[in-house]
Parts: structure tokens; sequence; C-alpha cells
């Protein structure tokens, strides 16, 4: 599909680059986003990548919608797919014992696995995170590897905990803060998933790939208290076989 | 040494002209709802525009001063005063030290007032920004609203400004019962027929209560129908955008909004007309009218051109 450029009244243009859900798509937006910032625009103000479409707040008293449109499409012919993809995975440490997981076992009973199973389908994969958005640092993650079958809760909870994480077919999102959900949650992080107080506050960005830890509950409290204080480090390592990432 | 809250009113935040460049990290901007009041008070006092201010709505709160400052009102009619005698709007003034700054309900002219200080307010920057998000506990007083017993600082506070015998203006006269909101189409428009599109700006709506930072929720007669079911992979939303969600029943995106989501969006609000429609309240009719996307930039670039030359006039830059 042709890049679309949508309007967003005067000062934002939103650059629609696939109509699907694809790593493909996505990295089409990343590329767009990093070639506008190796050779800035005067007067864009700020980008914000979703899954399929690159949002560009701007200053029209800077650069109008014409001119910015042709200096958009200048840099997206150098830029196509995002070059390299990041190959760091970051290990995100998750406990899926009792009240940190409480519906786990509905959604175990409702694949007809395990839940051992069930944590080894959840917690193998790789993840790609393809956006951030709803909330500070809310995470919108999915794995290419078997997907579940389940989707939303029937009726939506008013409030879940922070920390916690849900999932619903292949994806599985980080929820920071307390908010309103009706996915299910089948895991708590100890990390914070988002902390203002530190200089960059969220434990993932859009592009990083993620790789959950299955914790025990003791571990949990232990990695808590190390959070707490300050000391916690999410481990990283080098992502094997990127061509194996799926369209 | 600065301001003593004595009493809160009913929704008092700091708010400067937002937080920029974390939309991408999920955070809303915030920011002020109504662009004009807001830029105004703060180039009445001489202020960078983007200074924080105090935004007070529906019921203003009483301010006890520890400190002289020069400061400015704006926006809806607050009913003002000064150690109880009537305070002026549109207009910097200065207080004294143990001067009582009180405001009352609204009035029928507005709902939203600002109160900018000369030389800013001391307030922590959270992310680059001093604008409270309630719903996230970020930036301004404790990521909240304004509470009895607050002690908010002034930062570089101004007792005496040039030409302050030209720091007033005529105050704003706030449209009544029925609102005139131009509209650029998109970026979802091509998720509607031409014919739906025509009717969305032919048949008017009705603000309903659901009407806060974040967002408000329009009432239409005849729901707006889309192509398909409403809808849409998650993309970004500006300050204005229209939201059509699946029942047809419009919300219009305002200062708090989320920096993405997942219904169409058949146009957005141009961003000269936003003041009128933050200074409405629930019940008002909303009309739309469509406008290319020249007009508007030609709209914006006015109104900076004028808060410009008004500062030129005042010997500011």
């Amino acid at each position: 599909m042709e890049a679309k450029f949508l309007l967003v009244g005067e000062s934002a243009v939103s650059i629609q680059m696939g109509d699907v859900i694809s790593l493909e798509v996505n990295q089409k937006v990343r590329g767009l986003m990093q070639s506008l910032l190796d050779d800035p625009v005067d007067g864009i103000k700020e980008m914000v990548p979703t899954y399929a479409s690159l949002m560009v707040h701007y200053r029209p008293e800077v650069i109008r919608y014409e001119e910015l449109k042709k200096e958009i499409k200048k840099r997206m012919e150098n830029a196509g797919q995002a070059k390299e993809q990041s190959s760091i995975v970051k290990e995100i440490p998750i406990c899926y014992e009792g009240e940190l997981a409480p519906d786990l076992e509905d959604c175990a009973r409702f694949e007809d696995i395990s839940i051992q199973e069930f944590i080894r389908m959840h917690s193998e994969h790789e993840y790609y995170t393809y956006m951030l958005g709803f909330a500070p640092g809310h995470a919108y993650k999915a794995r290419f590897e078997e997907p579940f079958h389940f989707k939303r809760r029937e009726s939506p909870r008013v409030k879940i905990p922070g920390r916690t994480i849900v999932a619903q077919t292949n994806q599985s999102n980080l929820i920071p803060f307390p908010q309103p959900c009706g996915w299910n949650i089948v895991g708590t992080t100890p990390c914070e998933v988002c902390d203002y107080s530190k200089e960059d506050p969220f434990l993932v960005h859009a592009g990083d790939w993620v790789k959950y830890m299955p914790v025990t509950r003791s571990e949990y409290d232990a990695i808590r208290r190390d959070v707490e204080k300050g000391t916690y480090r999410v481990n990283t390592y080098t992502r094997k076989g990127n061509e194996k990432a799926v369209k | 040494m600065g301001i003593v809250v004595e009493n809160p009113g009913i929704l008092t935040t700091v708010q400067d002209e937002g937080r920029f460049g974390y939309q991408q990290f999920g955070v809303s901007p915030a920011g002020p709802m109504d662009t004009q009041s807001f830029y105004l008070a703060n180039i009445l006092v001489g202020n960078k525009r983007s200074e924080g201010v105090l935004e007070m709505t529906f019921q203003g709160p009483t301010l006890r001063f520890e400190k002289d400052i020069i400061v400015a009102i704006t926006g809806g009619d607050l009913k003002a005063t000064l150690n109880g005698e009537p305070a002026p709007m549109y207009q910097a003034f200065l207080v004294h030290a143990g001067d009582v700054l009180s405001f009352g309900m609204i009035s029928g002219n507005g709902r939203i007032g600002y109160l900018a200080f000369a030389g800013g307010l001391d307030i922590p920057l959270v992310m680059g920004s001093k604008s409270t998000l309630m719903r996230n506990n970020l930036g301004g007083v404790h990521g909240r609203k304004l509470e009895k017993g607050d002690v908010i600082g002034f930062a570089n506070p101004k007792t005496e400004l040039p030409n302050m015998e030209l720091r007033k203006l005529e105050p704003e006269v706030f449209p009544k019962n029925e609102i005139t909101l131009r509209v650029v189409t998109g970026p979802q428009d091509s998720e509607f027929t031409e014919k739906e599109l025509k009717r969305f700006f032919w048949y008017g709506a009705e603000i309903t209560n659901e009407f806060d930072r974040m967002g408000c929720r329009l009432k239409r007669e005849e729901p707006v129908q889309h192509k398909g079911d409403g809808n849409i992979i998650s993309d970004g939303i500006a300050f204005g955008s229209i939201q059509v969600p699946s029942n047809g029943q419009p919300i219009i995106m305002l200062a708090d909004r989320q920096s993405t989501g997942g219904y169409t969006k058949i146009g957005t609000v141009i961003a000269v007309d936003l003041p009128k429609l933050a200074q409405s309240v629930p019940g008002y009719k909303v009309r739309f009218i469509r406008v290319g996307i020249e007009l508007a930039q030609n709209l914006y670039i006015r109104r900076l051109q004028q808060f410009k030359s008004l500062e030129k006039q005042l010997g500011q830059r």
C-alpha cells in the first residue's frame, strides 16, 4: 500500500504506511520516523509512531502543510523499512502465581491446556513492542508464534492493578498504572512499567523486543525489594535469528 | 514565598503550554483547555506565552499572597475579588503581601478562568513541563488539583513591568447557548459516506455532562453512521480530534486527551475555535462548519501574529 497523508487539523498529519498490524508495516513506520530524526524537518514538533501510522505534530507558522508533505516524501524515498531492527531483547520478570495472575486458570482452561503449558506458551517467545499509548509506558506487544484463542473477558473490569500483564490471542500488554481493562490478567511484573523519577521513565520503548522471564513468588518479592531500592537492572540479550520474524 | 491556598475551588490546576515530546510514550500533553485566554494571561504579565498559570474551572480558589507580585486574570468570569472588592479582568495589576484574591462561581460568561503571575510559578518541571495531568498524577502540585493549605512559590516575582497602563484588554465575551466550530475533515473521513459527512455538518449536536479536561461527549439525535464498525487500527490523536465510536455519538478530544486511540476520527476542530468549546457548558448546541487546511492554518498563524504584535506593543521581545 502506498503511504497516505491524512489531515489531522492544522497542526498534525497522520502518515498511514499500511492497513494491517504487522511487523513489516510497523518497521516502515519506524523507518520513516528514523529518517525524520536523522534528517530533521524544521517545524516538526513531535512524532508519535503507532501500529501502522506515524503522527507528525508540527508548527504551521514554521512550515505549511504542502511544504511539510514534500519534505516528508523526500525522506520517505530514503527510508523504506527500518534498516536494522533492534536486536536487543529485554527480559521482563513475570510472576504467574496466585493473586498476581488472577485469570491464569480461566485462560488455561479455555485453551484446554495445563497451566504449565500456558506459561510455556506465554513466556517462551519474544514479543515485539508495536507502540506505546493509552497511558504512560503502556506497551502494546505481540509475539509471532503459538497464538492463544481466547479474547477479552465478557465484562471489563473497572480497575486492574498496575504492573500487570494482560493477554489475548498473540498480544500481551504491559499495564503501567491501575486502569479499566477488559483483558485477562496472566501475571504481574515486579518492575515499574513507568517510573517518573527515572531519567528514562519507561520500561520498554516502541520497537523493543521483550521476553517474559517466569519467576516464583519469592523471587518476585526479592526483585520487588531491589526495584524499590533502585538497584534492579533488567537483563538484556542479543536476539538470535532476526530473519525468523514473521510478516 | 508565594500564595497560600485557603480554598482550592472545584478544579484548579497548574498548566503551562503542555508536555510535548512524550506522546510517543503514551503521555498526554495536558496544557490549557482555552489556549487563547491562557496565552493572553501570560502576555499581560510579561511572561513567555508558554509559562505555567493556574487554570480554574467552575469555581475558583481563594488565595492569600505572601509576597508582592503582578498578576492578570483572563478567560471565563469567575467573579474575582481582591480583599472583597471586585478585581479587574484582562488587566495586569499589582497584588500585595497579605492580600486575598478570591474567585466565585461561573456567572454565565465562560467557565474556565486563568490566573497568570509575572515571573511565573515555582513548580518543578516533569518531563520538561509544569502542566498537571491528574489522570497519571503527573506535574503541577503533586500531580493533582490544588488542595486547601497548598503553598506555591513564585519563580521570579515581578512588581514592576514596562507600560503598565497598556496592559489592559477588552474582556472576552464568550458565546452562549450555541457555538460554531470549524472543522478540517480527516484523518478517517473516508470511513463515512459523502452523504453522512454532509449530515454531520448539517445537523448540530448538544454538549452532554460528560465534559472534562479529557474530552467532550456530544449527543446527536441521529447517531453518525459509519461505513464499517467505527474501529480502526489505533493511531495518533490531536487536540480537537472528533472521535466517532461505534455508537455514533461524537467525542471531541481536549487537553488531557490520550495520545493514541482506536476510534474513527471524522475531523479535527481547528485550534482557534477550541477556546469557544472549552468555555461552553453542558446543554449548549454545537454546529460544525467544514473548512480547508489552508484557511485553518491561516487562522492559526493570524492568531499567533496578533499575540506577537500585542507583545511588541507592550515592549516584550
